[in-house]
């Protein structure tokens, strides 16, 4: 990350617990870049300075889990009404301190090279109209934030897709999408981390491995990242493959 | 030290007490769905709760033992076996090389737990041996057990006890008791239901289906509907999170549910009932009864409490005996 670009905002929020050994902050069901972003800190910050007792916290496009341990807050803190109202102050706390400022952080773009082969690539571009060539160029001119990681592991839920190719998850979902594939869901573009059944348009493929179990640090993409997606050959992508069995 | 799979059974894997601290990167905690019952097997073989044990479904493994070992059994009765001889659920069992452990009947519960004194040599990733098998990666090879695998056992000496010991039936039942009713909390999207869904909530009973596995319980009863019909914007889901789907109809998430989801939350099971709810078996109805935050709080210090008292039993027996 380089530049940074101060935003200040404020907007109503909600704090409810998810279950006994959780709170979630809510900003309300939306997708907007400076409410992620203020997730983002959130999570970043919790995760840097975890009150005792915190498990971890999870990230998603408009709110945040924590998860903790009641056990050992309650053990930690005698004074306290209750776990969920001990969490409760410390997130408080740290709204707080992150409502005055938030700065957007611009990260530095990650390409992804994509074969655009995907079994609905056709249905798709004739549903707007569009040639597949179109729609490849308007796929990969956009910059997409990746707003939050979740459904499998390391999938990234990247937006905003240009309303021309916005296109609805398909009415009955796959058995299997392998991983690699590229995908649209209204106006969320993503990549299959792993095979999984799935109900997104696929448009293409990415030689990239995406997630990588062997791997420290096994996801690619982490929210706030920035994505842009570069068209490129069959050659090009059968020289880069990352997956073995293909 | 090993012991052989002779028959995988169904679903039969090795899980520990689940991968903490990468849900943000979609990576959910997994591990056992029961974990009272593998927390206990633990202890009665002088584990700590956390090493890996192997659950097992109906029907389960038949498993040969090339070592003298300690093991225990707990969760479900499946009738467990050591060489056609019946022998009992929570309760310290002595292997000697060439045992054979089978189960031949379904007697009770849904899910058992085998511990191994000492533990198993197992695959460990990010932290945990819990098998993620979407990822192939934990546990016995990232995969579901299979006939003819052959797992390493930790070596540890193992001294047969002059006496054996227990846990009281009584401790088992105050966790299982009342199996039909599941206590919960109001979920975040509680309020987005009508009335009359909140009503058929808590009073009326649901069938859990067929089409439930270890990522969740598909719930039938009578449909539930929204005050306005919303899609949502993805957000943190969690064991024991109750999902109202699209078709009026609930889905309890389990131990390998997603870390995000994008349907109604409108309750969650309290930690203390995940253990019930575990061993519950398909096509039986149950009720849910909310309760407040607070309550579900203290029922969980409690429920700890149970657990701590049981583990300090094992220990002094292993410490005096």
């Amino acid at each position: 990350m380089n530049t940074k670009i101060t935003l200040i905002s404020s907007r109503a929020f909600h704090i409810t617990a998810l279950n006994e050994n959780a709170l979630l902050v809510s900003y309300g069901n939306i997708i907007d870049t400076a409410i992620n972003e203020k997730i983002i800190a959130l999570h970043e910050q919790l995760t840097a300075a975890p009150f005792g007792g915190m498990i971890e916290s999870v990230p998603a496009y408009a709110s945040l889990a924590v998860f903790y341990d009641t056990l050992i807050i309650k053990q930690q803190q005698t004074n306290i009404t209750s776990a969920f109202d001990f969490v409760q102050q410390r997130v408080l706390q740290l709204i707080s301190k992150i409502e005055v400022q938030t700065d957007i952080r611009i990260n530095t773009i990650i390409s992804i090279p994509v074969y655009y082969n995907g079994e609905d690539l056709n249905d798709v571009a004739c549903l707007h109209g569009l040639s597949v060539e179109e729609l490849i160029q308007i796929h990969t001119t956009a910059t997409y934030r990746v707003y939050m990681t979740g459904f499998l592991p390391g999938f990234a839920y990247m937006g905003t897709v240009d309303e021309r190719i916005a296109t609805a998850r398909k009415e009955l979902p796959r058995l299997c999408v392998p991983a690699g594939s590229v995908g649209i869901a209204g106006a969320q573009t993503g990549i299959y981390p792993v095979d999984s059944p799935g109900g997104w348009q696929l448009i293409g493929k990415t030689p990239l491995k995406i997630f990588d179990q062997t791997k420290k640090d096994p996801c690619l993409l982490k929210a706030g990242d920035q994505v842009k997606f570069v068209s490129i050959t069959k050659t090009e992508f059968e020289k880069r493959n990352e997956y073995q069995h293909h | 030290m090993s012991i052989s799979i002779i028959k995988p059974g169904i679903c039969s894997a090795v899980q520990d007490l689940g991968r903490t601290g990468y849900r943000s990167l979609g990576i959910g905690p997994g591990g056992v769905m029961d974990f009272f019952a593998a927390s206990v097997a633990n202890y009665l073989v002088g584990n700590d709760e956390n090493t890996a044990v192997i659950e097992m479904h109906f029907p389960a493994a038949t498993i040969a033992f090339q070592s003298d070992v300690c093991i225990s059994i707990s969760g479900a009765d499946f009738a467990a076996h050591i060489n056609d001889i019946p022998v009992p659920l929570y309760q310290p069992l002595y292997i000697t090389n060439g045992d054979l452990l089978s189960f031949n009947k379904n007697i009770s519960g849904a899910r058992a737990y085998l511990a191994i004194g000492g533990g198993m040599t197992t695959d460990q990733w990010l932290g945990s041996y819990s098998t993620n098998v979407k990822v192939q990666a934990g546990g016995f090879k990232g995969r579901l057990l299979q006939k003819d695998d052959v797992i390493s056992l930790n070596a540890v000496a193992v001294t047969k006890r002059s006496k054996n010991f227990s846990i009281a039936p009584s401790v088992i039942e105050s966790i299982y008791a009342k199996e039909n009713l599941i206590c919960c909390i109001t979920g975040p999207e509680y309020q987005l239901i009508n009335t009359k869904s909140e009503n058929i909530f808590s009073n009326t009973s649901f069938v859990i289906s067929n089409h439930s596995d270890r990522m969740g319980y598909r719930l039938q009863g009578d449909a539930l509907s929204l005050i306005n019909s919303a899609e949502l914007v993805s957000s943190a889901v969690g064991f024991g999170t109750i999902q109202l789907l699209p078709n009026g109809q609930l889905i309890v998430l389990m131990a390998d549910h997603q870390t995000t989801g994008g349907y109604p939350r409108i309750a969650a099971v309290i930690t203390a009932d995940l253990p019930k709810l575990a061993q519950v078996r398909v096509n039986t109805a149950i009720k849910f009864k909310l309760l407040p935050l607070s309550k579900a709080e203290e029922i969980l210090l409690s429920m700890h409490q149970t657990i701590n008292e049981i583990k300090k039993g094992c220990q002094n027996f292993y410490a005096a005996h």
